[in-house]
């Protein structure tokens, strides 16, 4: 919005902005078309986002949230003070970067290569069983992991020693579960991912994928000037969004994985899981707001930053 | 929003405050004519077995005793301490009786939150007469908070929810133990001949993936090697009484001496035993099926589910003699259950707290609802033999034909039966013991304001939870050295902050 | 018409076009590649499969295994012994997702038309007010009190229904697909003079089909998935609810238990769920959609935007 006006006021001096009645009638379908959208979000996001004001009560119930005392940033201050912040913020940015920087590598190379596969019984098949990790839930992810991985009877395990090798206790090596982490995580999300790169793919015109063929581009160079330019803006998206939750970890995930094996934590830890054992026999409904709200706008500068830096490049990529 | 927060609690005061009022000055004929529902929230799966019918059933006599209609809101086990704090965070007159308990639902926070009303003995007197006579003046002393009652205690059921290991006898007599497993001693050699003798059988195949056994294992350590007595209403199990005799100094246990480190080293070595799976810690077998199927020699749960237990092996593994080592037993460390472990409160939004408290004292006090809510239905799900214990049909399978109300705040042993299923005779011989041994549980009187510790307790907690269970399972390659380290970081967590304000609290509740 | 304007390409491909080495390296590469992935896709799930009809102990002693040392129905008895609450909770999740993806699928391809309308002066402002609700919530107390006070919606579908019709990422998404489509389509009905709505209800979602495709997708396994507001909102009964649920309470409970205080507390007097029979419910709860997962897939197959411009 602030952009747009500056544009306007930058641009030809004789130019008068419309008066905003016209503005909104020139508009009207358009604004229509945007208003259930408008209103869900109003309702379900903007409405109990004045709630967030718990963060800094110290919530009594039967004074409800606007009356409850305000105690400033005293909800913060647990997870400041606790001297571990500084690996908290180091492991959830890591595993985070891992996963949106492997992930999409991942998606997108599975998206572009199925797009290069003829046999269709093939690219079903297998675009359907590339899916199947997403619907088994984490308890069940980290039953399956422990039954791969652990030493006494682990199918991994047995492997290892029937093949006359020496099998690590792997749930006793810390420098093991980045790796086992993040592949646990590409597993369970790459099927889900590509699929929005493969859409990207067929949505775009075809007419020049077979200009180039019929030109003898071949298939590198398809893919090198005709593809993964289209996908372009989709992988800035992808990125933009998933940059706001740099801060926020998948704590089903790491939770199930890692559970109470502090041999792992140094590696593991993430805030969410140390917000769970700092307050799980001390329900407190503010803390946990304090925290989102800390990890909200931590996400939302580097969000801001992005996606000036994105406009700067190419505005037609940025969010807004 | 914020108006009608204030209208609305506005509002509920003076309803809450009316019936007060007016019984203050009337005779304690109560208005009965209009019809209320009074809902009750209680923690527990929503049950598919024959609870509805049993429901209408006492609904019915409700009905007519004092025109009120009960209905359970379920909080399911999934996720029940977020939902079960939101349930009271939000209410609006949507509940009415609250199941808590001050020792695992967070009785005295939620009180000091407001989630709960205040009970004026006016109001007790009135409408739960039967239970306000049968609940002696001392007991109402303990449900105190700022000299005002929110809690009504379960003060007549005997039961004991102190920790310890299930062991089988069988096994136990085979590896020497005549009498029994009655020490950590003893158990060590209980679990090396399980180890040595009984090939595909763990010693303890125990499910580590979890928060619980920490407090359970090294209190439990700590009762059979120390007179300390734990004390309750803090997040973390770190804070005890020195010993019965001098209860109101806290022990440094956990920041100093000899006894937690022998704990980590004997830990440490059943861990290299191999007492427990190595990836114990993100093992989450079930223990129940576990040892009904043999492959585990052990189960740490506590007295009462035990009792049940005890019979459930005999079924599956006959012979098996399930016994029972309690914690404290070698040193006669035996502190007895706190009454408010169970405990009903009333919302502080409910719109008929009167009603709620009548339909409380008929579930507590009447034979019949009573009965109905416990056992189900007379003569249909259960019988009454000649000894007066209850014994249910052939065939009776209590996941479809039983009634699942989980009644834990109120039950009342003059109107409870004995489940004929049971062996009283091993029961009994314990809880004889108990009785003997047990000192009433001396904190009751206090109630712990944290407001100014909150800070350093999350800390600490998140250092308890950490370091505690490695050592509980022995995971570590040197005991003495981990432990300073888990010390070291309490220190820095602020924990000396924390138990001198929690000394001051004592001296000034205790120390006249 | 998918197949319409795809046939001629795939036909002509290996005549019109000669297959140089590239191509070849490209598709032995696909093969393997992708053939390896989806091997360490399916291999777990194929040991979950295995272990659901194993018996308890045999899992206990040896962990998961290719194929069941003992092979045991006991799971699926037991879990179809009451199929009741099966079927209820099939038919409860069929229609959530299917009424939610439909309504859904409208409105995030209307906003995103509108959006990414270069003309539109209002989009960045609407574009920001609607991502800014993908970083900031409220916090659950709030959200809680929206639902059940504000709208009142405790035991509603409704409560699981709403939250879940749109995401900002989605809307985002959307947006991006439309502006990939071609100008000739919406320059086109401008010139024949008709109306926004209509260019983009005739021309530009008709030509959406790979994008509504994938954005449905994900609509509708935000409702097969769903269990977090069931468990929040869907208090007061067990019959008809929504499937994750049902599931999510069969594999979690215990763990919540073991998790809290009430672990140390409390003894479950019912039969707790052993692992076996948490393999079988997943299978239930997973293989349906897969099943279903083909149909989708034929909209993504070949791109339509040649056939709507050229036809």
């Amino acid at each position: 919005m602030v952009k747009s006006q500056k544009a306007v006021t930058n641009g030809l001096h004789t130019y008068r902005r419309p008066p905003l009645g016209r503005t909104l009638m020139q508009n009207k379908t358009l604004l229509l078309m945007c208003l259930p959208a408008i209103v869900f979000f109003f309702v379900f996001s903007y409405m109990p986002m004045p709630g967030a004001y718990i963060a800094f009560t110290n919530f009594q119930y039967n004074k409800g949230i606007w009356n409850s005392p305000f105690i400033g940033l005293q909800n913060f201050k647990f997870l400041f003070t606790s001297g571990q912040l500084g690996l908290l913020l180091r492991n959830t940015i890591l595993y985070n970067l891992a996963f949106i920087v492997l992930g999409n590598v991942l998606q997108l190379l599975f998206a572009i290569l199925l797009n290069e596969v003829q046999s269709k019984g093939f690219k079903k098949t297998t675009q359907s069983l590339m899916f199947l990790p997403y619907f088994i839930s984490d308890v069940l992810v980290s039953l399956l992991v422990y039954n791969l991985l652990n030493y006494d009877y682990g199918f991994i395990s047995n492997l290892v020693r029937n093949l006359g090798g020496e099998m690590p206790i792997v749930y006793q090596m810390p420098q093991a579960w980045p790796f086992i982490i993040v592949a646990v995580n590409l597993w369970k999300s790459t099927g889900y991912g590509t699929v929005v790169y493969f859409a990207a793919i067929t949505s775009m015109d075809s007419s020049m994928m077979e200009a180039a063929q019929i030109d003898g581009a071949n298939g590198f160079q398809r893919i090198r000037y005709i593809t993964l330019p289209t996908l372009k803006p989709t992988v800035v998206i992808l990125f933009l969004f998933a940059i706001g939750g740099i801060l926020k970890g998948n704590f089903g995930l790491f939770y199930n994985l890692v559970g109470n094996n502090s041999i792992l934590f140094n590696t593991t830890d993430i805030i969410e899981t140390y917000v769970y054992r700092s307050m799980m026999n001390s329900f407190n409904f503010s803390q946990s707001s304090a925290v989102g709200l800390f990890q909200s706008v931590v996400g939302f500068f580097i969000v801001l930053g992005a996606n000036a830096f994105v406009k700067k490049l190419d505005s037609d990529y940025a969010l807004f | 929003m914020k108006k009608l927060v204030a209208l609305l609690t506005a509002l509920m005061m003076l309803v809450c405050a009316l019936p007060v009022l007016s019984t203050a000055e009337e005779a304690p004929a109560v208005d009965t004519s209009e019809h209320v529902t009074i809902t009750y929230l209680v923690t527990g799966d929503i049950p598919t077995d024959r609870t509805e019918e049993v429901l209408a059933k006492i609904n019915e006599i409700l009905n007519e005793k004092v025109n009120a209609t009960l209905e359970i809101r379920w909080i399911e086990w999934t996720n029940w301490t977020t939902n079960y704090n939101l349930a009271l965070a939000t209410q609006s007159g949507d509940i009415d009786l609250i199941g808590t308990a001050t020792d695992w639902l967070d009785a005295w926070p939620n009180t000091q939150r407001g989630a709960f009303l205040p009970l004026t003995e006016e109001m007790l007197q009135t409408y739960a007469p039967k239970t306000w006579e049968s609940v002696p003046a001392e007991h109402w002393d303990l449900c105190k908070y700022n000299g005002e009652i929110y809690l009504i205690p379960e003060d007549n059921y005997a039961q004991w929810t102190n920790h310890g290991f299930m062991y089988r006898g069988d096994w136990a007599r085979e590896a020497g133990l005549e009498n029994g497993v009655h020490s950590w001693e003893d158990l060590g050699v209980y679990f090396q001949y399980i180890k040595d003798n009984k090939e595909g059988v763990w010693p303890w195949d125990a499910d580590g993936n979890g928060s619980s056994y920490s407090p359970q294992m090294a209190g439990g350590w700590q009762a059979s090697h120390t007179s300390n007595i734990v004390i309750e209403g803090f997040p973390v199990s770190l804070f005890y009484g020195n010993s019965k005799e001098d209860p109101y100094t806290l022990s440094r246990y956990y920041l100093e001496g000899d006894e937690l480190v022998n704990f980590a080293k004997t830990m440490k070595s059943w861990a290299d035993a191999g007492y427990w799976r190595t990836d114990v810690l993100n093992y989450t077998g079930a223990q129940d099926s576990l040892m009904k199927e043999g492959t585990s020699a052990a189960r740490q749960h506590h007295t009462e589910t035990w009792t049940g237990f005890r019979t459930d092996m005999e079924e599956a593994q006959p012979g098996s003699d399930l016994g029972f080592f309690f914690f404290g037993e070698e040193t006669d460390n035996l502190v007895s259950l706190n009454i408010t472990h169970g405990a009903m409160a009333v919302a502080y939004t409910s719109e008929h707290p009167d009603r709620a408290l009548m339909v409380y004292d008929l579930l507590r006090n009447d034979p019949e609802i009573y009965r109905l809510m416990m056992y189900g239905i007379e003569g249909d799900m259960y019988t009454i033999d000649e000894n007066g214990y209850m014994v249910r049909p052939e065939g009776f399978d209590s996941t479809t034909d039983g009634v699942t109300l989980n009644f834990w705040w109120g039950r009342n042993d003059d109107l409870g039966l004995r489940d004929a299923d049971r062996d009283w005779e091993a029961i009994d011989e314990l809880y004889a013991r108990y009785d003997e041994i047990a000192t009433t549980y001396p904190y009751g009187q206090i109630v712990f304001d944290l407001t100014n510790i909150q800070v350093y307790l999350d800390n600490i907690s998140n250092v308890y939870n950490t370091y505690m269970p490695r050592i509980v399972f022995g995971l570590m390659d040197d005991p003495e050295a981990y432990v300073a380290e888990f010390r070291t970081q309490l220190q820095n967590a602020g924990i000396e902050t924390v138990m001198e304000e929690i000394q001051n609290q004592l001296d000034a509740v205790y120390k006249q | 018409m998918t197949t319409n304007s795809k046939a001629p390409a795939h036909v002509n491909h290996p005549t019109h076009v000669r297959l140089d080495t590239s191509d070849k390296i490209i598709r032995t590469v696909t093969y393997i590649f992708v053939g390896l992935f989806s091997l360490i896709c399916v291999l777990p799930f194929w040991m979950i499969v295995a272990s659901s009809f194993s018996s308890e102990s045999a899992i206990r002693l040896t962990g998961f295994t290719l194929w069941p040392s003992e092979v045991s129905t006991y799971s699926y008895e037991l879990l179809l012994r009451s199929p009741d609450q099966m079927i209820g909770a099939y038919v409860v999740t069929i229609c959530l997702a299917v009424v939610g993806t439909a309504i859904g699928l409208f409105i995030i391809s209307m906003t995103g038309y509108a959006l990414q309308r270069k003309d539109f002066p209002y989009r960045n402002g609407i574009m920001f007010y609607i991502y800014f609700t993908s970083l900031f919530s409220a916090g659950l107390v709030p959200f809680y009190l929206l639902i059940v006070q504000t709208l009142n919606l405790r035991d509603s579908y409704f409560a699981i229904l709403l939250p879940l019709l749109m995401s900002p990422w989605l809307i985002v998404l959307m947006k991006n697909f439309v502006k990939a489509i071609p100008h000739e389509i919406t320059e086109s009905g401008k010139i024949d003079g008709a109306g926004d709505f209509r260019i983009f209800y005739a021309l530009v979602l008709p030509s959406l089909k790979p994008a509504l495709a994938t954005i449905g997708l994900f609509l509708a396994l935000g409702y097969w998935n769903e269990w977090y507001y069931s468990s929040l909102f869907l208090t007061s009964q067990t019959e008809y609810r929504p499937l994750q649920y049902h599931l999510y309470n069969v594999i979690n409970k215990v763990a919540s238990l073991r998790n809290s205080v009430a672990g140390s507390n409390v003894t479950l007097t019912t039969e707790l769920p052993s692992e076996t029979l948490k393999m079988a419910t997943a299978v239930l709860a997973t293989g349906p959609i897969i099943l279903l997962y083909p149909f989708v897939q034929k909209y993504f197959v070949a791109g339509l935007t040649v056939g709507s411009v050229k036809g």
